[in-house]
């Protein structure tokens, strides 16, 4: 009798921690930059190859939940989301593994061990490289705007900088919004002041080059995806955020070109 | 058509997608991927402008045939098609108009009403070009996603 009774319990364990390490997989997937159906597909992936019979996922902007099922038993666990960046490197990395385990062979703990692995051997690239690689692209951004070549230096050396201030601020947990308009004005400023300083003839259009590190692209990009793969409510979310960026960051640049006379 | 033109555009579009390869972590070796992706979608967006097309539809055409070439690749095991489809059309995104859209928008409040056409104009000329081009992009990305990827997997 006492171990009819213990029988539900002893199998609710492995169900626990199938859904926990599913949504551990989910949760590291969406913060790296994934879409909702990627993160739905990676869930139920490694759910599915840890045991679950029938898997459901729901994303959320700042949360996301799993119901799963083995036999007659069921349960629904809820694991929140941190602040949505992009990490490629790690995004592929979890699909390959997630795709392993569903092929099987993973208990849970071997699982909860390899995605450990792969979070710290999943490096970044250092800042000595990111920065000039920003600064080249907004400044091939900068001539995709008919920047002359007199204001490219400018844009190349504020984007950069730019950078710099948005990683430290990042590490001392400012405000999201905030932050990009810190950095907009920054950027647009000195990127002002050094195009005048090279003759540049198109300065208005140069300060406004440096600030498109902060346009949100990948998020706009899955607020379209998600919408057009049926999440309209994660999907009007992540638009919401990007057009929230968008207005910071353009408060930056028109204080920037309010100071220095631009663009009037 | 502008030879020299379409050249410039072709590098400054795969430098601007390294650069945010880079910014995304990309792994090193995946880099020249991206800058190749990049490249061809500003190569086929000039192509489509200077043939007279609106930027809209260039920015639509040349995000499909970005997005169907890198479907159609080879598994490549740096990265993903995915990323590589939307790194490539980074230097697409009209961040630029986004921001003389809003500009113009804050300059609105500053002037007179009956001093505010002009301005009013160009700045919903943005807002609309800046929307399209977003959604004209994000539907560019998604079709070959959509139908190539699950062809896959049947």
């Amino acid at each position: 009798m006492k171990t009819e009774l213990l029988q539900p319990l002893l199998r609710r364990e492995p169900l626990e921690e199938i859904a926990m390490v599913a949504l551990e997989f989910g949760r590291l997937h969406m913060e790296t930059g994934a879409s909702a159906r990627g993160v739905e597909e990676i869930t139920a992936q490694v759910a599915a190859g840890l045991g679950a019979e029938c898997a459901d996922v729901r994303v959320g902007y700042a949360s996301l939940v799993i119901s799963i099922g083995i036999g007659p038993d069921w349960i629904t666990r809820m694991r929140k989301v941190g602040p949505l960046g992009v990490n490629q490197r790690l995004y592929h990395t979890l699909r390959t593994a997630a795709a392993q385990i569903e092929r099987g062979g993973f208990t849970v703990t071997q699982a909860r061990a390899e995605l450990d692995r792969l979070v710290r051997a999943s490096p970044f690239h250092p800042d000595w490289l990111v920065a000039p690689a920003v600064g080249v692209a907004c400044a091939a951004f900068g001539r995709l705007l008919d920047v002359d070549w007199a204001g490219v230096g400018p844009i190349f050396a504020a984007a950069a900088l730019g950078h710099i201030v948005r990683r430290q601020l990042a590490l001392h947990n400012l405000n999201v919004f905030l932050s990009a308009t810190v950095v907009a004005f920054l950027a647009s400023m000195l990127c002002g002041l050094a195009a005048r300083w090279t003759g540049s003839q198109t300065v208005a259009r140069d300060m406004i080059a440096p600030v498109l590190l902060l346009v949100p692209g990948v998020p706009s990009f899955n607020a379209q995806f998600d919408i057009l793969q049926g999440r309209p409510t994660l999907g009007s979310a992540r638009a919401v955020w990007v057009v929230g960026i968008l207005v910071f960051t353009t408060i930056g640049v028109w204080l920037a070109q309010d100071l220095l006379g631009q663009g009037r | 058509m502008d030879f020299s033109l379409l050249l410039h555009h072709t590098v400054c579009g795969g430098l601007a997608a390294a650069g945010f390869g880079v910014l995304f972590n990309v792994e090193s070796r995946g880099l020249s991927w991206c800058a190749a992706s990049g490249a061809l979608m500003l190569a086929a967006r000039t192509v489509a402008l200077e043939r007279g097309w609106s930027m809209e539809a260039a920015t639509f055409v040349a995000a499909l045939a970005g997005g169907i070439a890198v479907q159609l690749l080879p598994s490549i095991s740096c990265v993903s098609r995915d990323v590589l489809h939307l790194v490539g059309c980074i230097p697409m995104v009209p961040g630029a108009f986004a921001t003389k859209a809003i500009l113009g928008l804050f300059a609105i409040t500053t002037l007179h009403p009956t001093a505010a056409g002009e301005t009013f104009l160009t700045a919903l000329d943005n807002t609309l070009q800046a929307t399209f081009t977003v959604g004209a992009l994000g539907t560019g990305l998604a079709i070959p996603t959509l139908l190539l990827r699950a062809h896959r997997i049947k």
